[in-house]
Order: structure tokens, then C-alpha cells, then sequence
């Protein structure tokens, strides 16, 4: 019974990357489908990973990033590597971010996520556009891409409130 | 200036080199990799075509556990709103059957008709009896992101599915078969701003590309004759010029939108295929 609150506190570290599995291998497409939902549909693993890279570096490694893009590539159908690429250079800019900022302020990482974005996406249409044929809805991106901006200090506070609350280092 | 220029490439070089806290790999590493990925799988080399395959076959089949949770949750609502409009439904339905009925016997003359007069023209596209193909198939995930509109199905290359063939719901046609694996496929479908399909206007000799917009109800139809203008109500069907798949099948249909716009809509939804029949190019 002893070994009950180790898994616990094990599976309570694991959540971010638990949390990027799973949003990679499934988008909630079905709920989507329902009413209105799709318009304000975000992307949940950039916000996981600009978050957890810039506050939490320890609890989401670079290699589940990798794994993780190379998995919504294969489900989505982009070619092979792109999202890893993209989920890349977002750590790339955060990592540097966090190397370059002495104090850390709510609103001013809610907009240095703003060109965190544009980088990440500027990739992810560069290689969508010169190594594959499939052409993209720019507005639903572009909808994508302000609602993940939006919704980010909410999930800002709820992670920080998680790090704090359930994780006992 | 010289300076800041130093602390910025200093800052860079720690990001992409350092492996910090618990990192196994460092940022440079597997941006590399990612890259050669990326120019493998676009080089399209036979090894990178059975990896990537055999990957997605697991990665699919993962995927269909992990989506369980919310095709729970939108079944539930579906049943729901189901049993609400039960009684309106019923009603609209009686009327459908009664019109369908009058229809059924034109329709089977006109069929019988057009047999006829294809055969005496010597025109007749059907397929002998072993080109036919045809299986059916599970609709394992429905995919709808800002790059692709299409869905997977849970038969592939080991079933006979090819790339290019037809993919069907309940007699309407939904999309073709863009990427095969041993035990899956992908489906791209006919809303998808990558599809063109050759179509013709009922009731005319209208030929034109039907093109997806990434919506179920607005679909556009380009190389139309100058100055024509399309009317409502119009069944849009394939016209069979890409000499694969077969001509007359309803695809689309015009109509009157709120604002009394003319726009198109696709017959079958995509949103409601459960099981589909894959063929190569036939209707069943």
C-alpha cells in the first residue's frame, strides 16, 4: 500500500506529457462537430509546451515533443516531421525567452507568445507548402491561432495552480 | 550593438545545444532529425513508404481508443436530440416516403431507358464483372484539420484498396482514397480544397470541375461557361470524364442559402458515415 501515493505523485509529474499524448493522438474532432464548437477550436499542445517549456522545463522533455509532432503528423497527414519541427522551434523560442527574461510576468509571456506563434506557424507553412501538396484554410488557422492566444492565460493559471498545489517536490 | 549581437547568439547557442533538466536530447538534435525526416519522407524512398505505414497503422489504431470518450459523448447528445424531434421527424418522413414511392417507378424507367440508348450508341461505360470492386469499411476517425478534410477507414492495402478509388455513403459518392496502408486508408474527402471532381448540371450539358472549400455547404464549381448562371435546386452529378470513375452519380445539389445566394451542397455527409463502400468507381 506503501507504494500507492509513489504512483500517485509519479502519474501527478506525468500529467504535461500524458496530456500532449493524448491531444496528439485525438483533437476532439466529434465534439467539434457540435454546434459551434469547431470556431473556437485551439491548439491545446502549444499552450502545453510554451507553458511547461518556459516555467516547468523538467516536466516535459523535448523528445515527447518530438514523438508527439511526429504523431499528429501521421493522424492529421502532414508529411512526416513538420509538427515535430514546429513544436521544435516553439521550445527553441521559449527556451530562449526563459534563458533571456529575469522575471517572469503573467502578461508580458501571454504576448512574447504572440511571435512564439508566428514563428512556430511561419515553419509549419513553409514546410506544409514546399514539401507537400495539400493546401490549408488560412482562416481556419488563423482562428486556430488567436484562440490559442486567447485562451492562454486560462490555462495559465490552471497550470500553475497544478504545479503548485499537486506537485510536491 | 556588437555586444547585444553576442548575447543574442550566446542565448541561442544554449538553447539549441543545452540539455537542461531531465533533457535526454538537446533541441539542435532533434531539430536535425526532424529535418531529415521531412526530406525522407519527401524523397518518398521505399523504406521511408513501409516505415511511414506500418507507423500509421499503429498510430490509427491508438488513436481509435483514445477518441472513444467523446464519440461516447456525442452519441449521447446525438440520441438525445433524437428522441426530442422524434415526432417532427416522423412526420417529414412519411411525407419523404410517399414522394420517393411516386419517383421510384420514373426512375426505374428512366434507368432501363438509359441502358438502352447507351447500349445503341455503343456508349456504355459500365465495367465487366471482374474489373468490379467493391468493400465495405469502418469509419475509425473523422479528421477535419485547418490542412485536410478526411477520414480513415480500417481497410487497406491488404483488402485491395488502391489509391484513387471511390468512396461511398449510402449511394453517394464522398471521396477518394488518397493514402493507403496494410490495414487502414485515408479518405480525402470531396469537401477538401485538394479535391476536384468532373461533374455536369442536371438537366444540362454543363461540364465543370466541382471543388471543396472545406464546408459541406459550400462547394464551388469552376471552368463553367462564360455568363452562365446556375440555378437552384440542380443535382450536380459526375460526368465520368476522368475515366475512372463512373458518370451519373449525384454528388451535390444546388440551393438558396438565408441570405438568397445560390450555393452548393454536398449530398452525403461526411459527419454521418459510419461504414462506407469502397469501389473503383461504381456505385453498388
Amino acid at each position: 500500500m506503501h507504494y500507492f501515493p509513489q504512483i500517485k505523485n509519479k502519474l501527478l509529474h506525468l500529467l504535461p506529457v500524458l496530456l500532449l499524448y493524448f491531444f496528439s493522438f485525438y483533437n476532439f474532432e466529434e465534439l467539434k462537430n457540435i454546434g459551434k464548437i469547431n470556431f473556437f477550436s485551439f491548439n491545446f499542445q502549444m499552450i502545453l509546451i510554451y507553458f511547461y517549456i518556459l516555467k516547468y522545463p523538467e516536466y516535459l522533455g523535448f523528445g515527447h515533443i518530438f514523438l508527439c509532432g511526429l504523431i499528429t503528423d501521421t493522424v492529421i497527414g502532414t508529411p512526416l516531421g513538420t509538427t515535430s519541427l514546429s513544436y521544435l522551434s516553439l521550445s527553441l523560442f521559449t527556451t530562449y525567452l526563459r534563458n533571456s527574461t529575469l522575471r517572469s510576468i503573467m502578461t508580458a509571456e501571454w504576448f512574447t507568445f504572440i511571435p512564439a506563434l508566428f514563428f512556430s506557424n511561419f515553419i509549419y507553412l513553409i514546410i506544409v507548402n514546399n514539401f507537400s501538396n495539400v493546401s490549408f484554410y488560412y482562416v481556419e488557422l488563423l482562428q486556430n491561432t488567436f484562440f490559442t492566444f486567447l485562451f492562454f492565460p486560462f490555462f495559465y493559471y490552471f497550470f500553475n495552480y497544478y504545479q503548485k498545489f499537486f506537485i510536491k517536490d | 550593438m556588437p555586444d547585444n549581437r553576442d548575447d543574442f547568439i550566446i542565448s541561442i547557442r544554449y538553447a539549441l545545444l543545452k540539455k537542461g533538466a531531465k533533457q535526454k536530447f538537446s533541441l539542435f538534435f532533434l531539430i536535425l532529425f526532424s529535418i531529415s525526416i521531412i526530406t525522407l519522407d519527401k524523397l518518398s524512398l521505399p523504406f521511408m513508404n513501409v516505415s511511414r505505414s506500418i507507423i500509421s497503422d499503429i498510430i490509427y489504431r491508438v488513436a481509435i481508443v483514445s477518441s472513444k470518450p467523446a464519440k461516447i459523448i456525442e452519441y449521447s447528445i446525438k440520441m438525445a436530440n433524437r428522441h426530442i424531434n422524434v415526432y417532427k421527424n416522423n412526420q417529414t418522413l412519411i411525407e419523404e416516403i410517399e414522394l420517393l414511392k411516386k419517383q421510384k417507378f420514373d426512375f426505374a424507367y428512366m434507368q432501363s431507358e438509359n441502358k438502352i440508348l447507351k447500349s445503341a450508341l455503343n456508349f456504355s461505360n459500365d465495367k465487366s464483372p471482374n474489373q468490379i470492386f467493391s468493400i465495405s469499411a469502418k469509419v475509425i476517425i473523422d479528421l477535419k484539420s485547418p490542412y485536410l478534410k478526411s477520414i480513415l477507414i480500417n481497410k487497406g492495402t491488404r483488402s485491395g484498396i488502391k489509391k484513387g478509388m471511390s468512396v461511398f455513403n449510402k449511394d453517394y459518392l464522398l471521396g477518394n482514397i488518397i493514402e493507403t496502408n496494410y490495414i487502414s486508408s485515408r479518405v480525402l474527402l470531396l469537401t477538401d480544397l485538394n479535391s476536384k471532381l468532373p461533374v455536369i448540371i442536371e438537366n444540362t450539358n454543363v461540364n465543370a470541375i466541382l471543388e471543396g472549400t472545406g464546408k459541406k455547404k459550400n462547394l464551388r464549381l469552376s471552368y463553367l461557361p462564360e455568363n452562365y448562371i446556375i440555378e437552384s435546386e440542380k443535382i450536380i452529378f459526375t460526368s465520368g470524364k476522368d475515366g475512372f470513375i463512373q458518370g451519373g452519380i449525384p454528388v451535390a445539389k444546388t440551393f438558396l442559402n438565408q441570405k438568397n445566394k445560390i450555393k452548393i451542397k454536398i449530398l452525403g455527409d461526411p459527419d454521418q458515415a459510419l461504414i462506407v463502400r469502397v469501389t473503383n468507381g461504381q456505385v453498388d
